[in-house]
């Protein structure tokens, strides 16, 4: 277990960057860039290990309870 | 004076220390083991203070946490404290104390005038009036208030003390050392689990230090002291007393304050004056017993009336009587315990029971002692202003509302028990929704949310047997768990005195005819009549009426009141209590100090300082330093009177005539290693990075997705897959998390290793006509010709021995070079960059002179690169590529972005060529145009130009590039100025960059 | 509706306080309003108030969850001012500040405004020249601004660290005169007031469950005291507005997040000013009980959990500590949480949406208090009128869309970091 002060938060876990160079619409770009779900209950959400070992994660927590789930490592895709 | 009311051989103070203190300057004395408050009652003193609103007198009430009344400003060790709590602070020798809230003095306050002004302040007052004339509020009303309120005085002294912090595992916390805490403490100590016991109070034990129990052949006090004596000797069991767990937060984090000088004339030399203890539980065990609770009547804010678990607290721990004339007013057995205790002591106290006709074995000893009791009666009213001089009793009819003939009976202090509410607090913070006990009549954990249980009276069990069965077993189970170990231990016998149930009687009506004001809150002064004010008024949710009234908001937090709210206004409102629902439990459980809480991150070490190694040459050379994030860099080096003006143009000057060396080690520095690492620079910068050979530099600009510049550098081709980035010193942290995320997450297919080198490499920055001759001077062995070293070349060299890497790049404009060694070697590189620059003329320059260096050249950099502006604003638009995507890119192409007349950087001449431009200003077209005066653009950065010797100014403008040649006005309103100005080019001087490349 | 003042405290006194009317009514849901305001926080008390004020509109309801005034309207650092950079946002919050200075008045009820002034503090020449940019910015906006030296600072708030012993020392600061606080809670109610009295039905213990919309237009909203039907719907629910909005199959750019504050126990008067840390994010002003009254970051992710950890508040307070170092003798008395509707520019939107008679109030991130009347007022209009107003226009939600974007502090869409 470690301190919540060696991490920093990186925000919804489940926004996808598009691809590089597709072509695609300004509702899709502005959906990554800005538009968020940011629902109370579970959350999908990336931190890094900033002050450690300096891996992005991905966590699932509640956003009401603060209560940690799941979590997995960057490489490793969300199932839900 | 003498200490009238101490008892002799009663308590666990020691009588062989007696200690000197003095309170509203007068001196007293007390025992070694007493508190401000039981050395102030064995003295008598009974008038500590004011109340907050009618300024009523105030005495004592409570002997601990929840004391709502004494509160003083204490003097220690030269310093002063506002608001500590007379029943926590512990005597020392030379304690000084003094009354707050009240003026002249507490005996005889002029803010008493509120008392009988009173009927005009009901709740909410202030809402309805002090509304006229419009501008009295702020000028006349509220400045009166203020004065009125607040309770102790703040002094603007710095804090000398120390406090420090602690970082703890655990498998068992237990908060709280009475019974239930010292019992399951003992049971998961013996059965091998990491146990901390924190207790808040000097005193293990609790309850048991008071309660006439026996526990395996011993005295509650005797067992408590055996077990703390065991567990003392245990290595995996860590016990703290004056130890407050005062915050339940998320995952099993609890945090507790540990006073360690506050009970000392002075803290001890390298000893703390607390201590903040992180304590990350397995299990927590919540122990916190729970509080009196009084009974409501008329004047029961008079100094004397106290809780009756004080009184007894006073008389058992400290050997202190609170009165010689004690009423006790209880509705539960309780109070009878405090009673026996009086008669034990050869006092003669009157119970009077609000129950008809209770049968239990303490109430038949009572009877036994031959002990006064009233049943069915009640107190209707406290009389004495400055000390409870008598009662006002009455007898109460069995459905509670009708009072018979009022009887005045003498007494000096009245001992209120009006049942006990579990201390639920911590639980509560964990995220616990508690639930309604209606047998007790409180609030009592319901299901655990995080790994918490609550045990005895915080619990609602207030049977010793059961306390300590249900203790036992819960520890034994969950250091199980834990330890995997199975030892149980035996369970003591335990004798106690059986009670009977309380009556759930809690305010006693008014007498007709009388308007006696009736407190919940003795700190606020809210009384029942504010309440009946609030709901009527419509503020009827719980939230409404604390706010409306400010019930429960006092220092003590409610701790004595809430619950007693709750109960008037379930009344009112005929709803059952737990429809009414309590307020919100947060931490800290009560008061921490700031100074806590921050520890050791105080004054220079607030935040971290960063120093080059250089640092120490710079400082040795007259280095003013300047804050730049967390680095110190040198500013300007001063020699004999220069000011910062003249010191950087001499500097800056020296740069454009001979050569100048900077200290650019606070530069970002990553690493790039792997066969993608172009790919990975293609995608983070905007222009094209594929093709640059290895040996070579190229300057970059990075965005982030909504297209806004996130930071400007240079990387280096090292080798062929190796290569060196450079970032701004405000942003290195930030482009090293980018380049992270996009590598783990988006392109994980990217065989890329980034790492930050900044603190590897120093750095030095050469520039001038003149810095080729010296960096030949340095590398005898390199070609450092133009051709050798062309414009962006990169070689490695020699430096008297010292491994180095030579960058042709430039800060300043001028032909520059920019030399790295290892960080240890940085002094050394420092040293003879300045011993053979001697022969050029060599000067360091700093931050200053090189701001003005890149100004006249219109370098964009850290105020133009704002986190507001896209890459056409700052004329980088060479640098965006069109044909390859980038991280950003897709933004680019907004309306906004795109607009024909979108800001763009530009140059600003004043037209008198003399007047200097204040950075922040901003351009107008029309100085004279009613406000609010339509703005162009602002000024970014100013330098005073060494090359033309006039001022210059970068500017950030609407339409900039139509501009150029336009007259305008800068305008600063702040400071007074308007400056008539030309637009020009913002490469104002070598506009076409031959010098760099020379 | 009674009025209050001196004489009627006094001719209440005497009859001991037993004939003071309900401030506001606690009414049954009718079948069908005008206007539903959702969110009974003190935007859309205001909005409901000027709805009936200046555009003659009383069919209102105002559905609340919990009880009025529970949310950020109650749980916030109370400050109240015009310091901003960007026209939008300055003229818009000034245009709040006169609304402001007149409330009590306007409203009869003493919401206890207090003119006292916030400076923000600089640590070096570079952050005076960037408050130098805002503070120039307002005077040429028509809103006071002071650029304090270090002395004039020192004279002002002695108490601050002026030591040696400083990491980062004060160079000066930006002072607002104008700008102060207010009492919170008395916003709320007092527009809650005066709602009620020109016929607004404040509706509280009511939750959102779903909406009615059909063919692109609302036409009701369902909630747990039944289906109401309304012309127009306004959305003014701050922290909730993401889950509202997936109610309405919107994502907005809007993320809720956790902001922290805490009051220390009361002292007598000492600092007479709102402050603000330059070398961090530290806000601190002391109210009329006499308690310092403190703020500083997010905790730094997605929360509703109004309740926070103490590493931030840790962090908070060594930066007070280190503006002001006698803080650290006071203690922390109460702590709380509010949960921010953070946009993605850190500016609000006050607009119609996609759907009509849909109107949208949201984004306010830790600023909203101070913009309550301004908010209100320009809500009303805009849902009076079927149309922004002036004072409102660069608060679009399609302003993302052009890149129209108001960022004041240059973060960006990270709005977690503050």
């Amino acid at each position: 277990m470690r301190s919540q002060n060696e991490f920093s938060y990186g925000g919804d876990a489940t926004v996808k960057r598009p691809e590089l160079n597709k072509d695609i619409s300004d509702q899709e770009w502005n959906d990554f860039v800005y538009n968020r779900k940011s629902l109370r209950g579970k959350h999908w959400e990336l931190w890094q290990h900033l002050s450690g070992c300096r891996q992005w994660i991905k966590v699932e927590r509640d956003t009401a309870t603060h209560e940690i789930f799941n979590t997995l490592k960057a490489n490793e895709d969300i199932s839900q | 004076m003498t200490q009238s009311f101490r008892l002799e051989n009663v308590g666990l103070i020691n009588r062989n220390k007696k200690i000197s203190f003095k309170f509203n300057g007068k001196k007293y004395y007390g025992y070694e083991g007493d508190t401000l408050a039981s050395a102030l009652i064995a003295n008598g003193v009974h008038l500590i203070g004011r109340s907050f609103k009618y300024h009523r007198p105030r005495g004592f009430f409570g002997a601990g946490v929840d004391e709502p009344y004494a509160i003083v400003q204490l003097y220690r060790n030269g310093e002063t404290e506002p608001n500590i709590k007379a029943t926590e602070q512990e005597l020392f020798d030379g304690l000084v104390a003094t009354s707050v809230n009240c003026w002249p003095s507490v005996k005889f306050d002029i803010g008493a005038i509120n008392n009988f002004l009173k009927i005009f302040l009901p709740a909410g007052f202030y809402y309805k009036t002090f509304m006229w004339p419009k501008s009295f509020w702020y000028k006349v009303y509220e400045p009166f208030i203020r004065k009125a309120a607040g309770l102790g005085v703040a002094s603007i002294k710095h804090d000398k003390e120390r406090y420090e912090h602690k970082y703890e595992y655990c498998d068992l916390l237990i908060a709280g050392s009475g019974p239930s805490g010292l019992a399951s403490a003992y049971a998961a100590a013996k059965n091998g689990a990491r146990v901390i016991l924190a207790e808040e109070k000097s005193r293990f034990g609790g309850t048991l230090l008071t309660s006439d129990v026996n526990i395996g052949n011993k005295s509650g006090k005797e067992w408590a002291e055996g077990i703390i004596a065991e567990l003392t000797e245990m290595p995996n069991v860590t016990i703290k007393n004056r130890s407050q767990v005062f915050g339940y937060y998320d995952h099993n984090m609890l945090v507790m304050s540990e006073r360690i000088s506050d009970h000392l004339p002075k803290t001890k030399k390298f000893h703390p004056k607390q201590r903040l203890w992180y304590i990350r539980a397995k299990e927590v065990l919540i122990s916190a017993g729970s509080i009196e609770r009084p009974i409501v009547f008329g004047n029961n804010d008079t100094p004397g009336v106290m809780l009756s678990s004080a009184a007894k607290e006073y008389l058992k721990v400290y050997g202190v009587l609170v009165g010689k004339k004690p009423l006790i007013f209880t509705n539960n057995d309780s109070g009878y315990e405090t009673a026996i205790e009086f008669k034990k002591n050869g006092i003669d106290p009157i119970i009077l029971d609000t129950r008809e006709n209770p049968q239990s074995e303490i109430v038949d000893d009572a009877k036994e002692l031959g002990i006064n009791i009233k049943f069915s009666y009640v107190v209707v009213a406290a009389q004495g202003y400055k000390k409870v001089k008598s009662a006002d009793i009455a007898k109460i009819s069995v459905n509670k509302e009708e009072l018979g003939e009022i009887e005045n009976i003498k007494c000096d202090c009245i001992c209120v028990s009006g049942f006990w509410t579990p201390t639920i607090h911590l639980a509560s913070q964990s995220g616990n929704k508690t639930k309604f006990n209606e047998n007790i009549d409180a609030f009592v954990p319901g299901k655990s949310k995080q790994n918490e249980t609550t045990l005895g009276a915080a619990n609602g069990v207030y049977t010793l047997d059961e306390t300590l069965k249900s203790s036992f077993e819960t520890a034994h189970e969950l250091s199980k768990k834990i330890t995997n170990n199975d030892n149980k231990i035996s369970f003591p016998n335990v004798i106690e005195k059986k009670s009977t149930t309380h009556d759930k009687f809690w305010c006693v009506p008014l007498p007709k005819g009388k308007n006696y004001k009736r407190f919940l809150d003795f700190q606020n002064d809210v009384a029942v009549s504010d309440i009946e004010i609030a709901l009527k008024e419509g503020y009827r949710s719980i939230e409404h009426v604390k706010r409306y009234t400010t019930l429960g908001m006092a220092t003590d937090q409610g701790k004595t009141s809430n619950l007693n709210g709750l109960q008037l206004v379930s009344k009112i409102e005929n709803k059952v209590v737990p429809a009414v629902g309590h307020t919100t439990f947060r931490p800290p459980y009560s008061p921490v100090s700031i100074g806590a809480i921050v520890g050791r991150e105080v004054g220079k070490h607030s935040k971290p300082t960063r120093k080059s190694p250089m640092h120490n040459w710079h400082e040795q050379n007259n280095a003013v330093f300047v804050d730049a994030g967390v680095w110190l860099r040198p500013r300007y080096y001063k020699i004999g009177d220069e000011n910062l003006f003249e010191a950087s143009k001499r500097e800056a000057k020296n740069v454009r005539t001979n050569v100048g060396v900077c200290d650019v080690t606070t530069l970002g520095k990553i690493d790039i290693k792997g066969p993608d690492a172009g790919e990975l620079l293609n995608r983070v910068y905007t222009n094209a990075w594929l093709k640059l050979p290895v040996g070579k530099a190229r300057y970059g600009v990075m965005l982030r997705e909504d297209g806004i510049v996130m930071d400007d550098g240079t990387t280096t081709r090292i080798s062929e897959n190796h290569y060196h980035m450079t970032t701004t010193t405000a942003q290195a942290a930030n482009v090293l998390s980018h380049l992270e995320y996009y590598l783990q997450l988006v392109w994980p297919e990217l065989n890329v290793n980034v790492v930050s080198t900044t603190e590897q490499w120093a750095g030095a920055a050469i520039a001038g006509p003149k810095s080729r001759d010296l960096l030949q001077k340095l590398f005898p062995s390199c070609d450092v010709s133009k051709e050798g070293l062309p414009f962006m070349g990169y070689m490695e060299g020699d430096l008297f021995g010292v491994k180095a890497r030579i960058f042709r790049i430039s800060f300043s404009g001028e032909l520059a070079y920019e030399v790295n060694v290892e960080s240890d070697n940085g002094n050394f590189m420092w040293e003879k960059i300045i011993e053979v620059g001697q022969a050029f003329k060599i000067q360091p320059y700093g931050t200053e002179a090189l701001s003005t260096l890149r100004i006249e050249m219109g370098h964009v950099a850290g105020s133009e690169l704002d986190g507001r502006t896209i890459p056409y604003d700052n004329s980088l638009e060479g640098l965006v590529s069109k044909k390859k995507d980038f991280i950003g890119k897709r933004s680019l192409t907004k309306e906004a972005f795109t607009a024909e007349d979108r800001q763009k950087v530009v140059g600003v001449v004043p037209l008198d060529k003399k007047t200097s431009i204040p950075e922040g200003s901003h351009l107008v077209k029309d100085s004279n145009a009613p406000l609010p005066n339509p703005k162009l653009g602002f000024i970014s950065a100013s330098c005073w130009s060494v090359e033309y010797d006039n001022p210059f100014s970068l500017a950030i403008l609407k339409d900039g590039k139509n501009m150029i040649g336009k007259k305008l006005f800068v305008m600063s309103p702040l400071k007074n100025k308007v400056i008539p100005v030309e637009i020009v080019s913002s490469h104002y001087v070598d506009p076409k960059g031959e010098r760099v490349r020379s | 509706m009674q009025k209050y003042s001196i004489f009627n405290l006094v001719k209440n006194a005497l009859s001991n306080h037993e004939n003071w009317d309900l401030a506001w009514k606690d009414p049954t849901p009718k079948k069908e309003y005008d206007v539903v305001i959702i969110g009974g926080g003190g935007h859309g008390l205001a909005t409901a108030y000027y709805l009936a004020k200046e555009h003659n509109i009383t069919n209102v309801a105002i559905i609340e969850k919990g009880w009025i005034g529970g949310g950020n309207v109650g749980r916030n650092t109370t400050i109240i001012r015009s310091n901003y950079m960007y026209d939008d946002n300055a003229l818009f919050s000034e245009f709040g500040m006169d609304l402001w200075r007149s409330m009590s008045q306007d409203l009869n009820y003493n919401v206890m405004f207090s003119p006292r002034g916030i400076i923000n503090l600089a640590h070096s020449d570079a952050q005076m020249n960037i408050y130098a940019r805002r503070g120039n910015s307002m005077r040429l906006n028509g809103i006071d601004a002071v650029l304090l030296n270090r002395e004039q600072v020192k004279e002002i708030i002695p108490m601050a660290d002026f030591s040696e012993n400083v990491r980062f020392p004060i160079f000066g600061g930006l002072m607002q005169p104008s700008a102060g606080t207010a009492r919170h809670d008395a916003v709320a109610w007092g527009y809650a007031r005066q709602a009620d009295s020109m016929g607004v039905d404040i509706i509280q213990n009511c939750e959102v469950v779903g909406f009615d919309v059909s063919n692109g237009k609302i036409k009701g909203v369902r909630t747990s005291r039944g289906d109401i039907s309304a012309k127009k719907i306004g959305l003014c629910v701050a922290g909730s507005t993401n889950i509202l909005a997936e109610k309405l199959n919107m994502t907005l750019p809007i993320e809720t997040h956790l902001l922290q504050a805490c009051v220390s126990e009361p002292v007598k008067p000492v600092l007479d000013r709102v402050v603000t840390f330059g070398a961090g994010h530290f806000y601190i002003s002391q109210s009329d009980k006499g308690e310092m009254v403190m703020g500083g970051d997010l905790d730094g992710y997605n929360s509703y959990a109004q309740r926070g950890n103490l590493p931030t508040l840790q962090h908070v307070l060594t930066e007070g500590i280190a503006m002001m170092p006698f803080l650290s003798k006071l203690k922390m008395l109460r702590t709380w949480g509010g949960i921010m509707d953070m946009s993605m520019d850190g500016s609000p939107i006050i607009d119609k949406t996609h759907i009509e008679g849909l109107y949208l109030n949201c984004g306010w991130c830790y600023g909203g208090f101070k913009a309550t009347p301004a908010s209100g007022w320009t809500f009303a209009h805009t849902i009076a009128q079927d149309r922004v107003h002036k004072l409102n226009s660069g608060y679009s939600l399609n302003r993302f869309n052009t890149g129209h974007l108001l960022d004041e502090k240059g973060l960006g869409t990270r709005t977690w970091i503050s």
